[in-house]
């Protein structure tokens, strides 16, 4: 007897023998796994372009040349400047205008510059934290959905152990094995989505770092400029 | 354009999410199968204690008999009347003989008689003048005959006893010694199916007592149920009845002796039960 229920203990079975809560814990989880795996491939891809993006462009700033011409490259390329250099369009851009209207202070010039590069540094920022939010709620709450349904399986298998009467390991094992299953996918949706999370927060803070960094030295360079 | 690039970058991510869950799912299924051998071997781990369970009580057949005989229960009352049945025939069967030789040693007593009083009338007749010496001599010869006939008769009755006590304790000691044996096998094999049933009960549910039950349990050559144990005699307890009745299914196949002869005990077999005793 014990064999056959033991032979049957194939994932599958498992969770077809779960009851409907489980099924749907598990639905879940499955789902918010797979989001949670592709916000991650994204954020990987994303974070690595603007690291090599403001690489590239501090190469470009760096190497001394005409502020203009670095941002008529930028602008007159069909790509719309991403990352610092966005960063750097809009604060030249707003230079730009007040010099040609030529009748503003420096400081109102400046003033007007950081605020179009703070603009452009916030969105930037926001675009790097797109779905980060989502990992961190997955990564923290996600256990919690695993083991709901665990508690729910395991309810439902001593809830059948109450009416056999007869403590044997064979009657309860299947239910909490497949309430088990619950908990192993929500760690394995929730284990990632931390990592990821806290990575992608690191490289976040560390790129923001960057930019605010640039944005000072931009200004001083403008300020020259004037 | 950000767009579009975000596009063709989630394709990848989802194509890479979805083959990450893929191999998760199929690390999960090599690992699930190979814990599908896993149970085989417990089984045989199982089959091993019980190989185990009956080398130890192989060693033990002689006491065990005795245990049988010290637990008043039905079958071994059943198993001990075709004993008693056996006993009496052959006693039934001396006494005939006796009667038959004694009937016999009588018919030889009598022409015995005849031919010495035939004898007697002869000297009698012939030997009338000697008087003294013939009567002293018949005395004598009569005498000798009387004592020869004593010592037929002893003879004879020793041999009789003699026989008659070698055929009994022969005739008893066959049949009491196969029926003991397999008294002794069934005893042994009922003993085997209590302890193993014994294994299977939850004592928790019997209470502290120690409850009585039966169940006639019809069985199959295999050891197999032919169908659902029948409770004759509960033990007050329904939650103990149903333990025990779930004990007895769950420890099939039963053990049953390999002589097949004996099956016919273990056919319908009215098994008692005592969930709390210890031995």
């Amino acid at each position: 007897m014990s064999v056959g229920v033991t032979d049957d203990m194939s994932i599958f079975s498992l969770v077809a023998g779960a009851s409907l809560p489980v099924q749907f814990v598990l639905a879940v989880l499955i789902i918010t796994s797979l989001f949670s795996w592709w916000y991650i491939f994204i954020k990987v891809a994303a974070i690595k372009r603007a690291e090599t993006n403001a690489d590239d462009f501090e190469n470009a700033f760096w190497t001394g040349g005409d502020l203009n011409k670095l941002f008529e490259g930028l602008t007159a390329g069909r790509r719309k400047p991403q990352g610092m250099a966005s960063i750097f369009e809009a604060g030249f851009k707003e230079y730009a205008r007040h010099k040609q209207q030529g009748r503003s202070e420096i400081s109102d010039v400046m003033e007007g510059s950081r605020r179009a590069m703070r603009a452009a540094y916030n969105r930037e920022l926001d675009d790097l934290d797109a779905h980060l939010p989502f990992l961190a709620s997955v990564g923290s709450v996600s256990p919690y959905i695993g083991l709901f349904g665990t508690v729910w399986g395991i309810m439902n298998a001593f809830r059948g152990l109450s009416n056999v009467a007869q403590a044997t390991l064979s009657q309860v094992a299947p239910g909490i094995a497949e309430a088990l299953v619950a908990t192993a996918i929500g760690l394995f949706a929730a284990i990632p989505a931390v990592i990821a999370y806290n990575r992608f927060a690191s490289s976040v803070d560390r790129l923001s770092v960057r930019y605010e960094s640039f944005m000072e030295e931009f200004t001083n360079i403008l300020q020259r400029k004037s | 354009m950000r767009h579009k690039r975000e596009n063709t970058d989630s394709f990848k991510a989802g194509m890479l999410s979805i083959g990450v869950h893929a191999v998760l799912l199929i690390a999960l299924l090599i690992s699930f199968n190979w814990k599908t051998t896993h149970p085989i071997n417990i089984a045989e781990v199982e089959l091993w204690d019980s190989l185990l369970n009956t080398a130890v009580q192989k060693p033990l057949p002689t006491p065990e008999p005795v245990v049988v005989k010290e637990e008043p229960k039905p079958l071994p009352k059943v198993e001990e009347k075709p004993k008693e049945e056996v006993k009496q025939e052959p006693k039934v069967d001396i006494a005939l003989e006796k009667k038959k030789k004694a009937l016999e040693l009588k018919k030889e007593d009598d022409k015995v008689k005849a031919e010495q009083a035939l004898a007697q009338k002869k000297k009698l007749l012939a030997l009338q003048e000697e008087t003294r010496q013939d009567d002293l001599r018949d005395k004598e010869k009569l005498l000798k005959e009387s004592k020869a006939k004593a010592q037929k008769d002893a003879l004879q009755a020793l041999q009789q006893s003699i026989s008659a006590d070698e055929k009994t304790s022969s005739n008893q000691q066959a049949i009491g010694a196969k029926s003991a044996a397999n008294a002794g096998v069934i005893g042994e094999f009922q003993n085997k199916i209590r302890t193993k049933i014994r294994g299977n009960v939850n004592k928790s549910l019997c209470g502290d007592g120690n409850p009585e039950l039966k169940f006639d349990i019809g069985l199959l050559p295999t050891g197999q149920l032919s169908g659902s144990p029948k409770l004759i005699k509960s033990s007050g307890n329904s939650a103990c009845d149903e333990a025990v009745e779930r004990a007895i299914m769950a420890s099939e196949p039963l053990p049953l002796p390999s002589d097949s002869s004996l099956f016919s005990q273990f056919r319908n077999l009215k098994l008692t039960f005592r969930p709390n005793d210890g031995s």
